[in-house]
């Protein structure tokens, strides 16, 4: 035979032949090979399916022996959690049909916009590495190809795979995903009591630099931090000249009088526009660094309006004709700094706000961005 | 054409492919949820190291082509790597096993053992060579142990199964 002529050599060549051919063909995005998954998947789902449920007992068992203390403690977390959530979560529903209303009235896009199909998660990868996940819903639904991938706290990754009846999310930690974000920085906030004088006493100094502030009645917007609409009167420093102290405060005026003249203190006529102190943003790009590392946001730039970016500052996702999602939704928050030297911005790290190691149900938004559409020969 | 379906159902590589499909199934349920020192154990390597120690070098090398090409069907990772890699990890197995005098239970264990080792090294070698990023780090090692471990421990049984699936089909029926 014909086969017998084959010695090692050969045998180990073909091999080899047949795997840099495979390797070139998946890399080059050959639709015989996605062909050939698809009709495998369709083998093997049944087999899998028949496992799973033979299995299921020994896997309960397993996490009621290892994970009893945890779901014990989690419990206890996530009934504080609801019983602080349910309050905020009338304000928060508000704020965002008003948001929407908002958008919709300029003519903005917003997620309220785009459809979307809910899945649940079936299975995560079996490789120690890559970072993804299977949901039970595929092409039937819509999913292609690029589109973004939520949970109720807020984004998890992008779809990679689409079967008919399922398809597979790369999560935001693998090493492979990318995501234009924005670092919404919260300004310096200051807490102040409306009419009521504020006096500043420098203590290393005997010279009369004592300035005095009146703040202005103003009402703020409770929940937005750094937010306050309507117009604000700009505080006036009074002869900064004088003020021979770097902890000066900032002061507004309390009498009336000449702005020009040394010595005295007045209330600027001029007006500030509503929301100049808004949260500053700042744009960057998010890369997932493997299981055990947070994800880190790279190009962030060293501005001096930006200002330092703050542990605990949201992150979302920046949209733009070729962001893998659109804009505004939630990614979770700056939990670390690492600051650089030069004109390098700083690296930051993120504590993503869903939890990727207990999904379970899911929305893939049916947003295709143009970098992952298909275009036709 | 009955023949021809009772010549396949005979083919040792057929009923490898069918042995295959169920210990991939308990890799992508049972063994992806319960993960020991958060590693993923990999019985899919075990197969093809324990084809290689069951029927040599030549027939551990195409067993574990055969076993690694069906993991890549389930995985995201590029098509063709857990082949090469599972490929080189039966050979190994194989050659290995030549140079031990006189096999026993617990050479097995530590030739599956080493096999696996490599194995779970040779991977993101390989992915790192094919352009993924950030598989290759130092927890490699502490995989690469864990792995070993717990494919020494189910190797005589996987052996026993990969020689009763590669035996030769009865010339007699």
């Amino acid at each position: 035979m014909a086969g017998n002529t084959f010695t090692r050599r050969r045998i180990i060549l073909l091999l080899v032949l047949s795997s840099i051919m495979l390797v070139t063909l998946d890399l080059r995005g050959s639709g015989s090979v996605n062909g050939l998954r698809s009709v495998f998947g369709t083998v093997f789902r049944p087999v899998e399916s028949v496992t799973r449920v033979v299995v299921r007992p020994v896997e309960n068992a397993w996490h009621g022996i290892t994970n009893y203390n945890d779901v014990v403690e989690e419990n206890r977390r996530l009934k504080d959690l609801v019983a602080y959530g349910e309050g905020a979560k009338i304000g928060a529903v508000a704020s965002v049909r008003e948001a929407q209303e908002l958008l919709a009235l300029n003519g903005l896009p917003s997620l309220a916009g785009i459809n979307s199909c809910s899945a649940q998660v079936v299975g995560q990868s079996p490789s120690n590495f890559a970072q993804t996940v299977e949901i039970n819903r595929g092409s039937e639904c819509g999913i292609r190809v690029g589109m973004p991938v939520l949970n109720a706290a807020g984004l998890i990754g992008k779809v990679t795979d689409v079967f008919d009846g399922r398809a597979v999310v790369m999560l935001l930690t693998d090493p492979g995903y990318s995501l234009a974000v924005k670092v919404v920085n919260t300004p310096p906030t200051t807490t102040t009591v409306p009419g009521a004088p504020v006096i500043t006493v420098d203590q290393s100094t005997t010279t009369s630099t004592t300035t005095t502030t009146t703040i202005p009645k103003t009402t703020t917007t409770a929940g937005i931090p750094g937010f306050t609409p309507g117009s604000t009167l700009a505080p006036t420093v009074t002869n900064p000249s004088q003020s021979t102290s770097p902890n000066a405060t900032v002061v507004a005026p309390t009498g009336t009088g000449d702005i020009n003249k040394p010595g005295s203190a007045n209330q600027s006529e001029i007006t500030v526009p509503a929301g100049a102190n808004l949260p500053l943003r700042e744009t960057g790009a998010l890369e997932g660094r493997g299981i055990s590392k947070a994800p880190i946001i790279r190009f962030v730039e060293n501005q001096p309006r930006f200002g330092e970016v703050n542990v605990g500052s949201p992150v979302i996702s920046a949209g733009g004709a070729s962001s893998l999602a659109p804009p505004d939704i939630v990614i979770g928050t700056v939990s670390r700094v690492i600051k650089r030297s030069g004109t390098l911005g700083p690296l930051l790290e993120v504590k993503i706000s869903a939890n990727l190691d207990a999904l379970n149900f899911i929305r893939v938004l049916l947003y295709q961005p143009s970098t992952e559409k298909v275009n036709a020969p | 054409m009955i023949d021809r379906l009772v010549d396949l159902a005979e083919n040792r590589y057929f009923r490898l492919f069918l042995v295959g499909l169920v210990v991939l199934s308990f890799q992508t349920t049972i063994l992806n949820d319960m993960r020991p020192f958060g590693v993923c154990l990999q019985i899919m390597l075990l197969l093809a190291a324990s084809s290689g120690l069951a029927r040599g070098s030549e027939t551990g090398a195409a067993a574990g082509f055969m076993i690694g090409l069906m993991y890549d069907m389930v995985l995201t990772t590029p098509m063709g790597v857990g082949a090469a890699v599972f490929a080189a990890v039966g050979y190994l197995a194989g050659y290995a096993h030549r140079f031990v005098h006189e096999p026993n239970w617990w050479s097995q264990m530590v030739l599956a053992a080493g096999a696996s080792a490599v194995g779970t090294i040779l991977m993101p070698i390989a992915l790192t060579v094919v352009g993924v990023e950030g598989v290759l780090t130092f927890r490699v090692i502490g995989i690469a142990f864990v792995v070993a471990l717990f494919n020494a421990a189910f190797s005589l049984p996987f052996e026993r199964i990969c020689r009763w699936a590669l035996s030769e089909p009865r010339v007699v029926r």
